[in-house]
């Protein structure tokens, strides 16, 4: 089957183009003007045509700079006496993902893909990169994680972070990201709460973006589903989208 | 409906006595007026008559004391044919049937050496540190004798018993004050925190549980790990420790005694919970025991006041007199009478040095 796509390594002429699809800051972990292009980041394109879609493949994450996700736990509080039985949510701090395998930095051109158009490009640049995967030597814990965007105003606020992150780092996060990359979240991590935060104490804005994708995000989420990823409780420390993950054994990569 | 206490005619005007069977007639009546301090009286006389006998048993036990005794005060004023006009209590051992739940104040600082940040974070952490802590419980007294020295008494008087009878106390002491809420019961802190997981408003969660001990049922439901103070809402934030103007009253004079009022905060109102060691306190620490001697003449020399304590049990009595100069205290005959002491017995005597506050306001 020829879709007319071709898979290829982010090369000097693409960042350009690159840059204005990724969100504010992460376009300093791109490689620098002049220098080899890594390996992990792999671009889709038309045969001989423009750039479409980009991706950064990471493999053992946190590993160099720790890496920090909430985990959403559940707890019963129960009152027998009472005949009252309440469930409430915490977020957990931790680097539980550590060391997995990491898809990151999805992002397309959207102006010049309609919906089919980007879940096309996009099954495309996944099957690749879950190929390249594959050829690793598995470990018996091998994971596989992306982390979806969360919600976000017309103005790029969080209102998860605006309900939790806030509280604890005032400054601007997208000047922090602006000036540090993705790895700004390592360093806010340090400020952020290290025991349980019930989720009753946030407001309910932030409540209620909990684990919930942009809906720009949701073409993405699919083809992530019918990789086999799912939502393990797991959401980003910076604006609560869910991270999907997987054993990498178990996923099954889209026909490319 | 009292003359005015002046600084004259208060020495041996008041005194504090275990509350009798007799006395609930005015405690009923002191329960249902205008009071300032902390109330934990009930209004219902089944339920006063109890707060009594089992006061009334604490007192007369000569066993070694189990730990559930709680013991209720009374303040007559003598000068109004011994009506009741205060009562205070004392709780041998916080939580004594199960746990006591306070909010410890702790704060963590965290730092980005990256961002340049670095912030103090207030936490609250459900704890049952005061468990088996020997607690002050509830202080009323009638708005007329706010600013002499029956407070004083009151508050002080109870140390006064617990420095006596240590065997049957903790060396620990902690007392709740409230916290703020408005006219309407609404609670900033309860809102915040309790609320959200309960459903319900302070009033209907205290009566649902239904009582002193079974307030437990309600800490249970608090969430278990630390509260992290910056997340509440800025009001509930405002209103965390600080005290309702009604409880200012018995609240200075714990300051005053070396009460810390900073390390422990109620878990359902936000309010205060002082503690100290009872060793430390004022009051204990200038506690020495003297015998009586009885003078014929009044005297009317004196430098500043002191708290005279006959240390029984259902016997013991407190006053406040003139401050003596020798190494027995001199007692007027009718002071003797109403301490219940002949000359040459023993009496505990302590220096009170709250006169400036309690000739206050007139």
């Amino acid at each position: 089957m020829s879709t007319g796509l071709v898979v290829r390594h982010v090369q000097e002429h693409d960042l350009p183009t690159v840059q204005a699809w990724l969100r504010p800051g992460m376009a300093r972990d791109l490689p620098s003007t002049g220098a080899e292009a890594p390996e992990q980041w792999l671009l889709v394109a038309h045969e001989g045509g423009a750039a479409l879609a980009c991706l950064r493949l990471r493999r053992a994450i946190g590993l160099d700079l720790p890496r920090h996700w909430y985990h959403v736990g559940c707890v019963v509080h129960a009152a027998a006496e009472l005949g009252l039985v309440h469930r409430m949510h915490t977020l957990q701090l931790g680097n539980d993902l550590t060391g997995a395998s990491e898809l990151a930095d999805v992002a397309w051109d959207r102006q010049a893909l309609d919906l089919p158009g980007s879940a096309r490009v996009l099954s495309h640049l996944l099957g690749a990169a879950l190929q390249r995967l594959a050829g690793d030597r598995p470990g018996p814990t091998a994971r596989l994680i992306v982390e979806l965007p969360g919600l976000r105003d017309a103005q790029g606020r969080s209102p998860f972070w605006e309900g939790l992150g806030r509280h604890f780092y005032d400054a601007d996060p997208v000047a922090a990201a602006l000036r540090f990359g993705s790895a700004w979240c390592s360093h806010v991590a340090a400020l952020l709460p290290r025991q349980p935060v019930y989720t009753s104490f946030l407001c309910d804005a932030a409540q209620a973006a909990v684990a919930q994708v942009d809906p720009a995000a949701r073409v993405l989420m699919d083809l992530l589903w019918q990789a086999g990823l799912r939502y393990a409780h797991h959401v980003c420390i910076d604006d609560g989208g869910p991270v999907f993950e997987c054993a990498t054994d178990l996923v099954v990569a889209p026909a490319a | 409906m009292n003359a005015p206490a002046t600084e004259a005619n208060q020495a041996g005007r008041y005194l504090l006595r275990p509350a009798q069977a007799g006395d609930l007639p005015g405690l009923l009546r002191l329960a249902s007026q205008r009071a300032i301090g902390i109330s934990s009286l009930p209004l219902q006389r089944d339920a006063l008559r109890e707060r009594i006998e089992s006061s009334a048993l604490a007192f007369a036990s000569d066993d070694a004391p189990s730990g559930d005794e709680t013991y209720l005060f009374v303040l007559e004023d003598r000068a109004a044919a011994g009506e009741l006009i205060g009562t205070a209590g004392i709780a041998a051992a916080a939580g004594f049937h199960d746990r006591f739940y306070a909010y410890r104040n702790e704060f963590v600082v965290q730092a980005s050496t990256a961002l340049g940040a670095r912030n103090r974070i207030h936490t609250l952490h459900l704890c049952h540190d005061l468990t088996g802590v020997t607690l002050l419980t509830g202080f009323h007294i009638q708005v007329d004798h706010a600013h002499t020295l029956a407070p004083q008494l009151l508050s002080r008087g109870r140390l006064m018993f617990i420095a006596a009878h240590p065997e049957r106390f903790s060396e620990r002491i902690a007392a709740e004050n409230p916290g703020i809420a408005d006219d309407s019961g609404r609670c900033p802190f309860w809102d915040a925190v309790g609320r959200r997981f309960f459903g319900m408003d302070t009033a209907a969660a205290e009566a649902l549980a239904g009582g002193r001990t079974h307030k437990n049922w309600i800490a249970e439901l608090l969430p278990q790990s630390p509260i992290y103070v910056p997340l509440l809402p800025e009001e509930a934030q405002w209103s965390l420790g600080q005290l309702h103007p009604v409880g200012e009253l018995p609240f200075g004079i714990l300051m005053d005694e070396g009460f810390d009022g900073d390390n422990y905060v109620n878990v359902f109102d936000g309010g205060p919970t002082a503690d100290s060691r009872v060793a430390l306190l004022k009051t204990v620490a200038g506690r020495r025991r003297v015998r009586a001697s009885l003078r014929r003449v009044e005297s009317a020399v004196s430098t500043g006041w002191q708290l005279v304590a006959r240390p029984g049990r259902e016997d013991f009595r407190a006053t406040v007199l003139p401050r003596g100069t020798g190494r027995s205290v001199v007692l007027g005959e009718d002071e003797a009478l109403a301490l219940g002491v002949a000359a040459g017995e023993w009496l505990d005597v302590a220096p009170l040095e709250a006169a400036a506050a309690a000739d206050g306001p007139a």
